[in-house]
């Protein structure tokens, strides 16, 4: 019963957009659905991922290492990791949702979600629109109408700040 | 380029799904695209409170003069609907989608509330519920209301309000002391020296630009939307509604005075 697992330990190597090879344990790629699919299905030792890039699949296995060493005495230091994790700038956010979207990590989608979802609250219009690049399609009788719909919408003190 | 545009579908809705109600009506102005992405039921329907069916279940609302998700969230903040025959009413926070609740007049513990010659019963044209509490003359006055944090919305800062009308003429009522506390682990007399003072009437025209909008440890009373007044009781968190029953309560047992010419609508609980 005390055999070790320890010197078998399956590895496997993920190649980012970028043909930047990254070797991990296995265990580790389990907590991604699509990941876990293919390694349990197809048995393979090297998965390709063309669309995404290296720097974002850094980040992403820096997450799962943390992620798999979180035990309840260090769930605080985790917060403050995951806090961290998403406070970057918004295009590098959006290319690790988008990346955690394919792979199908659940909590950690859920947590990039929320993560983007604050850099719209209690925002104002304009800045929403200027922090996400976003241009109105609507014509200004349009706009104004809607104000007046749902005007408590609009009141309040929105933060105008576009960082 | 739009960064939303980089998003897939899926990935959109979950993220405004984690913005509040407010954000998400307030981001449909942002483009075409996201007004129609905000009509999305599974946006509205996460906005609701997970357990909004089995909550109007007990009631005699229809939900289906809704035909939109949406709709009903903005039916149930706008027009509250009345639980279990009458005792209770719900209703969201516009807000943030949270639960509200007020216990009926007749649901609360009233001392002296059974005899005729202190307090009466009766319909009154502003009230959600078929009768109020109105108070003729006492000298012991003493409220409680109660809701298990349970019903609440889970890991929230709540506060507690005596809603109520005064008469033309209302007396001994200039201040009262009003408490917050878990039924299951506060007892009764540690919390009463805890009471803060509330004042019943509203600070007086004349002294609302004197910045004596609080005085020390309470507050006047407000009035609200709904042609009633209301004075905060206290607050506290509903954490994960493990804490047991909450009770709020509105006291003057000391100073035996007589009191007269409240009419008590009820007692609410609303994100704070």
């Amino acid at each position: 019963m005390a055999s070790s697992t320890t010197g078998e330990k399956k590895i496997l190597t993920l190649k980012g957009g970028d043909n930047e090879e990254f070797i991990l344990e296995e265990s580790l790629v389990l907590q991604s659905e699509l990941l876990k699919n293919m390694v349990k299905e197809e048995r393979v030792s090297s998965i390709p991922l063309p669309s995404i890039k290296s720097k974002t699949l850094v980040k992403i296995i820096e997450y799962l290492k943390k992620h798999a060493e979180l035990t309840p005495s260090n769930k605080e230091e985790f917060k403050n990791f995951e806090k961290e994790f998403v406070n970057v700038v918004l295009e590098e956010l959006l290319d690790i949702t988008v990346a955690v979207n394919y792979l199908k990590i659940n909590g950690l989608l859920e947590f990039c979600c929320q993560a983007v979802a604050d850099r719209i609250k209690d925002k104002s219009v304009e800045a929403v629109r200027k922090i996400f690049r976003i241009e109105s399609d609507f014509t200004p009788e349009e706009e104004s109408e809607f104000r007046k719909e749902t005007p408590e919408a609009f009141e309040g003190d929105l933060d105008d700040t576009t960082n | 380029m739009n960064y939303f545009e980089r998003l897939p579908e899926g990935c959109i809705l979950e993220i405004l799904s984690h913005t509040t109600p407010v954000d998400a009506v307030r981001s449909c102005i942002l483009s075409r695209g996201f007004k129609s992405a905000l009509e999305s039921e599974i946006i509205w329907e996460r906005f609701l409170p997970s357990d909004y069916q089995e909550i109007i279940e007990r009631s005699e609302f229809s939900p289906s003069v809704c035909t939109t998700k949406k709709e009903l969230y903005f039916r149930l903040c706008e027009s509250p609907i009345l639980l279990d025959g009458g005792k209770l009413s719900f209703s969201l926070d516009k807000h943030s989608g949270k639960k509200c609740f007020m216990v009926a007049p007749r649901e609360l513990i009233i001392s002296w509330g059974d005899n005729l010659n202190h307090w009466q019963w009766k319909p009154h044209p502003d009230s959600r519920f078929s009768e109020v509490a109105s108070l003729s003359s006492v000298r012991r006055l003493d409220i409680r209301g109660k809701i298990g944090t349970k019903m609440l919305s889970p890991k929230t800062d709540y506060s507690a309000y005596l809603v109520y009308k005064l008469v033309d003429n209302p007396y001994g009522l200039e201040s009262a002391n009003a408490i917050v506390r878990f039924v299951d682990y506060e007892s009764d007399t540690d919390t009463e020296n805890q009471a803060n003072t509330v004042k019943l009437e509203t600070l007086p025209e004349s002294r609302r630009n004197g910045g004596y909008l609080q005085f020390k440890n309470g507050k006047f009373a407000s009035m609200r939307a709904d042609g009633w007044m209301e004075v905060k009781m206290g607050d506290f968190n509903s954490k994960k509604g493990g804490d047991g029953p909450v009770e709020a309560r509105l006291i003057e047992i000391k100073r035996l005075h007589l009191k007269g010419g409240l009419i008590v609508e009820g007692i609410e609980f609303r994100p704070k």
